[in-house]
């Protein structure tokens, strides 16, 4: 028997720039099948009766990262929480702690500047000749950074953290958690150099370990357990700065 | 203050631990136990106390547990301060906890050398 | 639903965009719901940190001042009902907050600190709960004058 539509109201954060001062919200009341997630009554709504909602999303099924949203005031992927999970009422909002650029649709380039600044790339002390073969690697050492690998940019977690909200220098969960996973591959040399990033204003002591991040992260990357390791192995990296001269590479 | 922040931190896991394993039983008994006769009073007597207090572990151990946990409390009151007040006024707010902190850490070694 | 702002520059990119942007809006449970109470409590405890450690000063600087009656009168003042509930009340906050901090502590340990790994979380809850219970019976039987 195929799930039978009932009626569900969805009260939607929107703004246009051009026309509202401030955000509004509109009000939907639309059917819904009772499999759906808040992302199928999101494009029904796009579809039949505003084609004017803009809203991202793209693979629907949790893995690209695009379709973050406040429901029901949690940070969530509108493609992976289903209706059923939720009573007559579902309020929709933009990702709490970010500009807004139109209805749901929010400002990220700033999470992109803070990625950035984390060098999220392999450095390596001394570049490996094509002749000497691959890096290898054992199961151990793939373990010791393989779940911070496991990010998928959906920004939930900035969503979450009172220090975000309140610390526009932080760099973040994602951020943090992201360069930890390089300073914990054992093909990258760079660890020196990210822990001076991570000793920066807004660096990881920042973090007041609120725990949020790790309790809306979809992946269970668990940032919070990254940005407390990162804490732990700055303090070492920092006392060992003194005993041991740093080399000329900056 | 930002050049501090890897030693305020690891202050501040220290006395989160040490505030942790020593104030309970001091409040059991110190401040709780002996004070309403539950405990003979003679534990805690001023020659006993001082017989405590004066040797090398336990002018040691009462210097730490005075000293780190103030670290502690100072950093996660500085936090609250932020999530509550805003990061503007951090480099006072912080100071001043941090302050009372390094004022504490004085005080207690001054304390546990004069016993 | 939060009535407070974020910061008006929260996630505010370097260079502005095309268009005008509104303002970022708090986390909506913030502060006093759901799992933010639990956070908010914890930091909170730091005031029971900072008082239980200044009151300890100042009994040791009275014990160090080499006077017995003062150190009794001290003694004796804590069995006034405001000292007993404040000590009452720092040792129950105090507990709650040691036991969600062994709580929290494995997954704050890298998975490797030089050579050596790190144990599995069983290890950390026996090791950490442990020392508390033995600091704590231990402390107990030295000051009440079990021991020595």
């Amino acid at each position: 028997m195929s799930s039978s539509p009932t009626k569900k109201t969805f009260v939607v954060t929107r703004f246009d720039p051009d026309q509202d001062e401030h955000p509004r919200t509109d009000t939907y009341e639309i059917p819904v099948r009772e499999d759906w997630k808040v992302l199928d009554a999101l494009n029904y709504i796009k579809d039949e009766v505003d084609p004017t909602l803009s809203h991202r999303w793209s693979c629907r099924m949790a893995v690209c990262g695009s379709c973050g949203m406040q429901v029901n005031g949690e940070p969530k992927l509108t493609c992976k929480t289903a209706l059923a999970e939720y009573g007559d009422t579902v309020v929709v909002a933009p990702l709490a702690n970010f500009p807004v650029v139109r209805d749901l649709v929010v400002e990220m380039e700033a999470f992109m500047e803070k990625f950035k600044a984390v060098k999220p790339w392999m450095i390596h002390a001394k570049e490996r000749a094509a002749e000497e073969g691959t890096y290898l690697q054992s199961p151990a050492e793939l373990q010791a950074f393989k779940q911070f690998s496991m990010c998928i940019n959906c920004m939930l977690c900035y969503a979450a953290c009172p220090v975000v909200a309140n610390e526009p220098s932080f760099l973040g969960p994602a951020a943090v958690a992201l360069g930890h996973r390089y300073n914990q591959d054992s093909r990258d040399d760079g660890d020196a150099e990210r822990n001076e990033v991570f000793r920066e204003d807004g660096g990881v002591f920042a973090c007041s370990y609120a725990n949020e991040c790790s309790e809306v992260c979809p992946k269970n990357v668990d940032p919070a357990a990254a940005v407390q390791q990162a804490k732990l192995l700055n303090v070492l990296d920092w006392a060992k700065s003194f005993v041991v001269p740093r080399g000329g590479k900056s | 203050m930002l050049k501090l922040e890897p030693v305020i931190w690891g202050l501040f896991g220290a006395g989160m631990m040490v505030g942790v394993l020593l104030f309970p039983a001091w409040l059991l008994v110190g401040t709780l136990a002996v004070p309403l006769g539950i405990a003979p009073a003679e534990a805690l007597s001023h020659e006993r106390a001082l017989a405590l207090a004066g040797s090398l572990p336990g002018r040691v151990l009462l210097a730490a547990a005075i000293a780190l946990p103030l670290w502690a409390g100072a950093h996660h009151l500085r936090h609250l301060a932020i999530d509550f007040g805003g990061i503007a006024r951090d480099a006072l707010v912080g100071s001043l906890c941090y302050a009372v902190a390094l004022a504490g850490t004085v005080l207690a070694v001054v304390a546990v050398v004069r016993l | 639903m939060s009535t407070a702002r974020a910061r008006i520059d929260s996630m505010r990119p370097s260079r502005p965009g095309p268009t005008r942007t509104a303002p970022p809006a708090m986390p909506d449970q913030f502060w006093t719901q759901g799992r933010y109470r639990g956070y908010v409590a914890f930091g909170a405890c730091g005031f029971f940190l900072l008082t239980v450690g200044g009151l300890l000063l100042r009994a040791v600087w009275v014990l160090g001042n080499g006077d017995p009656a003062a150190w009794q009168a001290l003694l004796e003042s804590w069995a006034n009902p405001i000292y007993v509930v404040f000590h009452a009340v720092s040792l129950l906050a105090l507990v709650w907050f040691g036991l969600r901090f062994f709580r929290v502590f494995p997954k704050t340990q890298p998975p490797k600190i030089g050579p050596f790994p790190r144990p599995p979380d069983a290890f950390f809850a026996v090791a950490l709960n442990g020392a508390f219970l033995a600091a704590t019976a231990l402390g107990v039987a030295l000051l009440w004058g079990v021991l020595a």
